[in-house]
This record gives structure tokens, sequence and C-alpha cells, in this order.
């Protein structure tokens, strides 16, 4: 299998981006990736273009997204697809596109993921999320992505006595990641005594889906992200001499049950467990090797259950390495240093290829003052589609 | 004469389907069974009609959460939510009934509107405490 280096990334902002148009924001994002791999002139070397996106037929009714994003940055005649798995879709395009490159088909391709969730109400964002649930056994009751994570959540912390002290915690080190990334949704960083225990606590941080509460649940947001790969045998690495190529050293997959309800024991995320054993494998890896993480953090529990799934350690050990400080920046293990979805903001197409972008600027050592990881080796994204029913996880390294 | 007939009330019910074959049952509906791998035929034209079974009963309840961000129209402060276990081990997701619900306890099953499309009352599972 050809070796893969990802040599261009471009993000827009993360927030509330609903006064442009979805192939604007993703165009932006795409034209900075250009810019980073210092290609704008030779452009037309991107043979492929994979663009993730969830909602742009329901929420910007707009279709033929990728032939559209092609045009705008005036890529013609690369070829061009859509690649969508629910909040998975972004990484989901990294792995098509990455499977492009390592069989031979093309050598240089564009992954551009993007979303415009705010030009809608705060529900009607809520139910295009929830339309990836079973219709009839889940979707028709209400139920939503939030209800199923309180529900997870609340078996966890009754399973492994996990405390709502904790998940606070959780939610300050992300704000404190996310206040340093000016990418970031939410750059407000926020303290203890503000979100637990304090008299006005239960009022700024109120609750949603019982017992997670605000400051345990991602914005919505609008935003969009672009990675540029090149197979590293190909002649037109030559292109890329301006920045430092970061090798995708492994990539995984898995699906779980549709219906929550099928899993024999719903705390087991089955599909992270497999997707990032596959991404060990390819990477000749193990936990152990890795130096930092983005993990998929909807909701702030999952933070903690992906951390165990993907082999950090034990089931239910997370509050451990909380109490440690083990995933803050200076800790041994440094998770969501972009201030994950909690802070960075979800949006849902754009979420992968923003995790593998930050996995890029941590392994470079371009990140901002207080949140480069020291010395990274090997940077673990993962990109959790549906209530973890169809989960990818990229690993990324220094050469 | 005009058939009215699919304008009556329906007897509202959920059921598990059971597999001709084998005899699993399974909710929702699958197109192949998950234990023989004999499929179900909507229509029951091409392969066997799988039999319906009655779902409901007394169940276990294994997680629960209250949703306060709820979608427009409701009244409600919060709606509660859980996902149960019945006696023949079949699992499902649906509505709570009352407002402090404890996990493991033992639920009553009915059927009531959990979503209301326009001409169209969607019904399904609400759980309830047992009748004493």
């Amino acid at each position: 299998m050809r070796k893969v280096a990802i040599v261009g990334i471009g993000h827009t902002i993360f927030g509330n981006l609903s006064k442009f148009d979805l192939v604007d924001i993703m165009s932006f994002a795409s034209a900075n990736a250009l810019d980073d791999a210092d290609i704008r002139k030779d452009r037309k070397i991107i043979e492929q273009v994979f663009v993730a996106n969830m909602g742009g037929g329901i929420l910007n009714h707009q279709t033929g997204i990728a032939s559209s994003l092609v045009s705008r940055i005036d890529l013609e005649p690369a070829m061009a697809e859509l690649v969508e798995n629910g909040p998975a879709s972004g990484a989901s395009a990294i792995k098509v596109g990455f499977a492009a490159i390592a069989s031979g088909m093309v050598d240089v391709v564009m992954i551009t993921g993007g979303e415009l969730m705010r030009t809608v109400t705060g529900w009607q964002g809520t139910d295009f999320v929830a339309t990836l649930l079973h219709p009839e056994a889940e979707y028709n009751y209400e139920l939503t992505l939030p209800a199923f994570g309180g529900m997870f959540a609340r078996m966890y912390m009754e399973r492994y006595g996990l405390k709502e002290e904790e998940l606070a915690m959780v939610a300050v080190k992300d704000h404190e990641n996310g206040a340093k990334n000016p990418y970031a949704h939410v750059q407000i960083p926020c303290t203890m005594e503000g979100i637990y225990g304090s008299e006005n606590a239960h009022i700024v941080n109120n609750l949603i889906a019982d017992p997670l509460r605000l400051y345990g649940m991602c914005p919505v947001s609008d935003g969009a992200a672009s990675l540029i790969l090149c197979a590293v045998d190909s002649p037109k690495m030559k292109y890329f001499k301006k920045k430092e190529p970061i090798m995708i050293s492994g990539i995984g997959s898995a699906t779980d049950t549709h219906c929550v309800h099928h899993r024999k024991d719903p705390l087991e995320l089955k599909a992270v467990r497999l997707g990032a054993e596959k991404a060990y494998a390819m990477a000749g890896l193990t936990p152990k090797d890795i130096s930092f993480a983005e993990l998929h953090d909807p909701f702030i529990i999952l933070e903690l259950a992906i951390s165990e799934e993907v082999g950090f350690w034990g089931r239910g050990k997370s509050k451990e390495a909380i109490a440690k400080g083990v995933t803050r920046i200076d800790g041994k293990l440094p998770i969501n240093t972009s201030g994950g979805l909690k802070a960075k903001g979800h949006p849902v197409g754009a979420t992968g290829v923003s995790q593998v972008f930050e996995l890029t600027k941590q392994l470079r050592g371009e990140a901002e003052k207080g949140r480069q990881v020291k010395s990274p080796k090997h940077g673990l994204a993962v990109n959790f589609g549906g209530f973890g029913n169809n989960v990818v996880t990229i690993i990324c390294s220094k050469e | 004469m005009i058939d009215f007939s699919e304008y009556s009330p329906k007897k509202p019910e959920v059921y598990a389907y059971k597999c001709p074959e084998c005899g699993t049952l399974d909710y929702p509906a699958p197109m192949i069974c998950k234990n023989c791998s004999a499929r179900r035929d909507p229509s029951g034209e091409i392969f066997s009609a799988w039999e319906k079974v009655l779902l409901g009963g007394r169940c276990k309840l294994l997680g629960w959460t209250r949703v306060y961000a709820l979608p427009e129209g409701y009244d409600e402060k919060y709606l509660v939510f859980g996902i149960v276990e019945f006696k023949n081990g079949l699992r499902a997701s649906g509505r709570l009934l009352m407002d402090n619900p404890r996990t493991g306890m033992e639920l009553e099953t009915k059927i009531g509107i959990v979503r209301e499309k326009v001409g169209e009352d969607v019904y399904g599972f609400m759980f309830d405490l047992p009748k004493k």
C-alpha cells in the first residue's frame, strides 16, 4: 500500500456563519488548504475532491455540493464526490481519499468537510441530526442524540461511580484549550465555580438531558475544514516543499447496531474499539505510542468512554486520568487540544476533517501558544457517527 | 361503495417479528434473521411473512434521561425517555410516564401517542409504574 501524506490544511472559524453560503465556507477552507500547501497557482494537480457533508440537502436545500465546490475554487476537471456518514462524514471522506491514493488510482486529493447548521432553529438542527436514528423505533419517539447522550451518561455514572464534578472538570479543561484556539466556536474559558457547586451554577449550567448539562454538550456550529493529501512516492511531492508532510499512518472504521437498544451492553462502544484496533494495526502502533488525541465529544461523557475504548486506560478508569490531570495540555496524554467538539464546535460534516487538521497542526508544531503539545510523534482522532454505529479512527504521525 | 375502513381508528399496538424458520424474535423488524439468516419479505409475496408478536407487558428499566430541550409545540418542562428490557429478552426505547425513574425498576408497558404528525398520530411505547 502506498504511503499517504497530509501536505496542506485549511479551516474556517467555527461558529455562526449563517450569513454565508454552504459552498462558500467550504471553498474558503479549501482555498486556505491550497495556500497552506502553496499550490494555489498549481491547484490543478489535484485529481480528486471528496466532500464531507451531512445536511446540505435538508438544512440548506442544496445538492450536488461536491461539483459546486470544485467549480467555486476552479478545480475542474478534477473528479468530485460527496461522502455522507452522519457526524463521521469528515473522517469517512479522509478514509476514502486515503484509499484512492493508496490504491494507486490518483496521486493528489483534496478532502473538504463543511456544514451550515445555524440557518435553522436550535430544535430543527437537533431534529435534523436525529434523522440518523432508527425511524420507527427511535426517531418516532422524539428521541434525539442528546437523549441518548443523557442515557449513556447516567448508565456510565451509575456503573463506574463517575461524579458530576468530574464531568465538569473535563468541560473546564476543554474550554481552556478552546479559548486558545482561534478557530473555536467558544473561545471563552469557564471555571469550576461557574459551572459546578456554586449558588448559580445550576442556572449557568442548566440541565439539557439529565444528567448532562449545558457544559456537557457541544454547541450547534457552522464551519468547514480542508486537507490536501499526496502519495509519498509521487513525483508531485515536489510541489509540497513549504510545510513538513505529516503521514496518515493508520485508518480503521467499524459499524455497530443502528438501534442502541440492540447492544448487549449499551456502554460498550464496539465500533470505536474495532476501528481503533484496525488503525493501530495499520500503523504498527499501540495506545502507549499515542502522544495526544482528538476524541469526538458532542456529549462530554463520550470523551471519557472513547478514551477507554481506544485503549488509553481501562473501562471506568477515566476519572483517575481526570484527577491526575493526564488529559490536560501539559499532561501525559493531552485530549482535545483543540477544545474538542465541546468548545471548538461541531459542524457535523466538518468535524472529522477538523480533527485531522488539529493533529497535523500539532505534529508540525504550529499550534498556538499555550496549547502546543510537547514534541508529539503520533496523534489519534476518533470521529463518531450516529450514536456510535459508524466510527472512524485516524492516526497521524511525524515521518 | 367507498371503503372507509382505512379511516377507522386502529388499535394502537407495537409488534416484534418472529422468524418462521427458527422462531427468533426481533424488534424492530429486520430483513435477515440474525440467528438463522432467513429472509423477511414485507410484502409476504416472495418469502414467507413473519408472524407479528405483540410486544408489551412488564419490563425492566435499563437506563433513562429527562430531556429539557424539547420540540416546538410541547408544553411540558421535560420529557422522560428510557431503554427497557422485556421478559422475553427483547429491548426497546420509549417514553417514561413517571417523573422520578430508577434504573432497574419494574415498569408496565402502555401504548400511546408519541409523536403528532400532520394528519397522523404516531403510537409507540410508554412505560409506567405497574398497577398494584
